[in-house]
């Protein structure tokens, strides 16, 4: 069976085009239905440029190879209608919207989303009782989903409405860009229960991270070491710990 | 007497000696005379003069005539309101006034002290009146709970021009919207307000004119003590428009809030022009400005705080102007400038043009919402910050409106 997300020989470059510098070098790898893979890797490997790269953010160039997500090539797809098939990027860095107020912004969000895929848009009424559930599940505060976008938010918090936005609109495929670090114990915890929740044998999941505490709550199927802008190594969970004990240099250093 | 006339303006342009023609048609008056003396003094305002190198109304106004266009449709609510009406050559009024308000229509014209630094403002000041339209139409305000007065300006002609003043008593209050929808090929107003101790205003200026169309609205406000201003406009331009508005603090305590945010689309061009003088020591203003300028259209915002240095102490003054380019193309040009001349004050400054932020645009992008619309959502809650202090009966409308404009 064809994998979910299937990433071939992916070459990506960054910046203008005489200061261009290639990011991703080459980089395969495949994700099927079901299953959660974390990509570990040292800083500056390129994790973020992947998750930059696969939903479409202007300033990257693919300079070679291809991703689809259920067949279909995403590659040249606006970033919009990327969401529209379900995918998703929870930030390392979520972005300050000013002015406009969290709910505002994920109703406009799921109605696109919906409009996109041919379907109704979703009652006000509707959307207020899924908000409040999903609310409850994070202990996320009403007053704060009155507020504009991450303004003002702390660390913690604006990771928790990254997951609060992702449980709202329910992508296919979900990205988690460090969506760990900056949470309290409890928050994690809080974090990693709304991603299980999301598990799901039609939805696959990439999660980007520094640590192996979070994956203790969110247990991978496969875990990748990105460095150098490829995936240079797979394992199963257990390979997580040898690199949180052993360090990207003890165990890279029998890959290179 | 019209050769006479004629010497009156330097190389007249057709324009020109038509409104030099409308002087002579009305009724001779000294006050008239020295009005239109001020204005023409330079003739239509031009690039070569100082506070117009971005406005130029004699290369944008030819000649007097009616526009294609018609009138846009008024989007202020007029409910609860007392609606006054002046069209190129008719003016309406409610046929009764509540207490606290007394209208005068003044067949003459009043004294108009500061002509000669707001041509346009002096233009309105010497051409109002004539037929059914007051000179001067006169307001005295004694009531902190008069209803809000609507002023429409709309239907077709070759020039419309009004003068409006306004003395508003201690302890009272005026809320007033003004709708500029335009029609004629040249509207010309001006406005003074003059605020007691303790007198407050709350104004709101709503404008949307034809591509062929000359604007100019001039306000002058004096400020008592303890007197309170907020203004806000929303302007989408025309040809050539300018929002100019002059505020005087004339003793201690008084406050101004200063808000407009303009939208250009192209072949529009926007200009906010303000001038406020610490006068006294102890007030305070606030200016906000934003702006949103698509390709081939114009935007200008020119700012200026004057504080003397015996009578300024104290001042608190603050003067923000953003602006949002569209797109490539789009043209904003911006003189903020603080002249200060006292030692204690807080005065403040800040002025940045700009294209929307990528990292935003990807977010909302990232979640679904298409290109145009993400872009029309970060420009519309970065203008709203400008329009939260007009007046409630009227602030949502000028948001719609915005946006609107903003996501067609
Ligand atoms: N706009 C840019 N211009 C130049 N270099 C860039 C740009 N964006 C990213 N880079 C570089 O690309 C490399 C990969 O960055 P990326 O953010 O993908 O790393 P990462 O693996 O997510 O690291 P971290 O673990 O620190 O989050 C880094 O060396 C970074 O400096
Ligand atoms: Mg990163």
């Amino acid at each position: 069976m064809r994998p979910m997300l299937k990433i071939t020989d992916l070459s990506a470059t960054v910046g203008e085009d005489s200061e261009a510098k290639t990011i991703l070098n080459g980089l395969s790898l495949d994700v099927p239905a079901g299953e959660v893979h974390a990509i570990m890797g040292p800083n500056g490997a390129g994790k973020s440029t992947l998750s930059y790269v696969l939903t479409g953010r202007s300033g990257y160039e693919v300079t070679g190879g291809s991703a689809t997500l259920n067949g279909e090539d995403i590659l040249g797809m606006d970033p919009e209608e990327r969401a529209a098939k379900g995918m998703f990027l929870s930030f390392q860095y979520p972005v300050e919207i000013p002015g406009v107020p969290v709910m505002t912004f994920v109703r406009t969000a799921m109605n696109a989303q919906r409009k996109a895929r041919g379907e109704a848009e979703i009652s006000a009424p509707d959307f207020i009782k899924k908000s409040r559930d999903v609310a409850k599940m994070l202990n996320l505060d009403a007053e704060m989903l009155k507020r504009p976008v991450n303004v003002g938010f702390s660390g913690g918090e604006k990771k928790r409405l990254e997951i609060y936005q992702m449980m709202m609109l329910e992508p296919k495929f979900l990205i988690l860009d460090e969506t760990d670090s900056g949470l309290d114990i409890d928050a994690l915890k809080t974090v990693a229960d709304g991603v299980n929740a999301m598990r799901d044998p039609s939805r696959g999941m990439l999660v980007i991270t520094h640590y192996q505490r979070l994956l203790d709550y969110i247990k991978p199927d496969k875990v990748h070491v990105l460095a150098k802008g490829r995936i240079i190594k797979t394992g199963e969970a257990d390979l997580a710990l040898r690199l949180e004990k052993e360090g990207y240099d003890g165990v890279l250093g029998e890959a290179a | 007497m019209t050769t006479a006339l004629r010497d009156f303006i330097k190389n007249p342009t057709a324009a020109e000696l038509e409104l030099v023609a409308r002087y002579g048609m009305q009724p001779e008056d000294a006050r008239r005379e020295r009005a239109f003396l001020a204005f023409a003094e330079t003739g239509l305002p031009h690039r070569r003069m100082e506070g117009w190198k971005w406005t130029d109304f004699k290369a944008a106004l030819k000649a007097l005539e009616t526009p294609a266009a018609a009138s846009a449709k008024d989007p202020l609510p007029d409910d609860g309101a007392l609606v006054f009406r002046f069209t190129p050559k008719g003016f309406e009024a409610p046929a009764k006034l509540p207490d606290g308000i007394r209208m005068v229509v003044q067949p003459g014209v009043q004294a108009f002290p500061g002509a000669e630094d707001v041509p346009m403002g002096a233009l309105a000041a010497a051409l109002a009146g004539g037929g059914k339209r007051p000179a001067t139409l006169a307001f005295e305000i004694t009531s902190s709970e008069a209803p809000r007065l609507h002023f429409v300006f709309e239907g077709a002609g070759e020039a419309s021009f009004a003068r409006i003043v306004f003395l508003v008593r201690s302890g009272a209050s005026l809320t007033l919207t003004e709708s500029y929808l335009g029609g004629a090929g040249l509207t010309a107003s001006v406005l003074e307000f003059d605020l007691e101790r303790g007198a407050k205003l709350n104004r709101t200026i709503f404008q949307r004119g034809g591509a062929g169309e000359a604007l100019a609205v001039t306000g002058i406000a004096h400020l008592g003590a303890e007197a309170e201003m907020t203004q806000t406009t929303l302007a989408f331009g025309a040809k050539v428009a300018r929002m100019e508005t002059r505020v005087v603090h004339q003793a201690s305590g008084s406050k101004l809030n200063l808000n407009a945010a303009y939208l250009s689309g192209k072949g529009f061009h926007a200009d906010i022009t303000t001038n406020v003088r610490h006068g006294a020591p102890s007030c305070v203003t606030r200016q906000l400005t934003k702006g949103a300028v698509l390709d081939g259209g114009t935007g200008v915002f020119q700012g200026k705080f004057f504080v003397p240095r015996k009578t300024g102490q104290h001042t608190d003054a603050d003067m923000q102007h953003q602006a949002l380019l569209l797109e490539d193309g789009a043209q904003v040009f911006a003189k903020p400038e603080l002249e200060i001349y006292a030692d204690d004050v807080e005065c403040a400054h800040g002025n940045t043009c700009g294209a929307l932020d990528d990292a935003q645009m990807f977010y909302l992008r990232q979640r679904g919402i298409p290109e145009t619309q993400a872009r029309a959502m970060l420009t519309e809650a970065f203008i709203a910050e400008a329009l939260g202090m007009a007046d409630e009966a009227v602030r949502d409308v000028l948001l719609a409106e915005a946006q609107n404009w903003l996501s067609s």
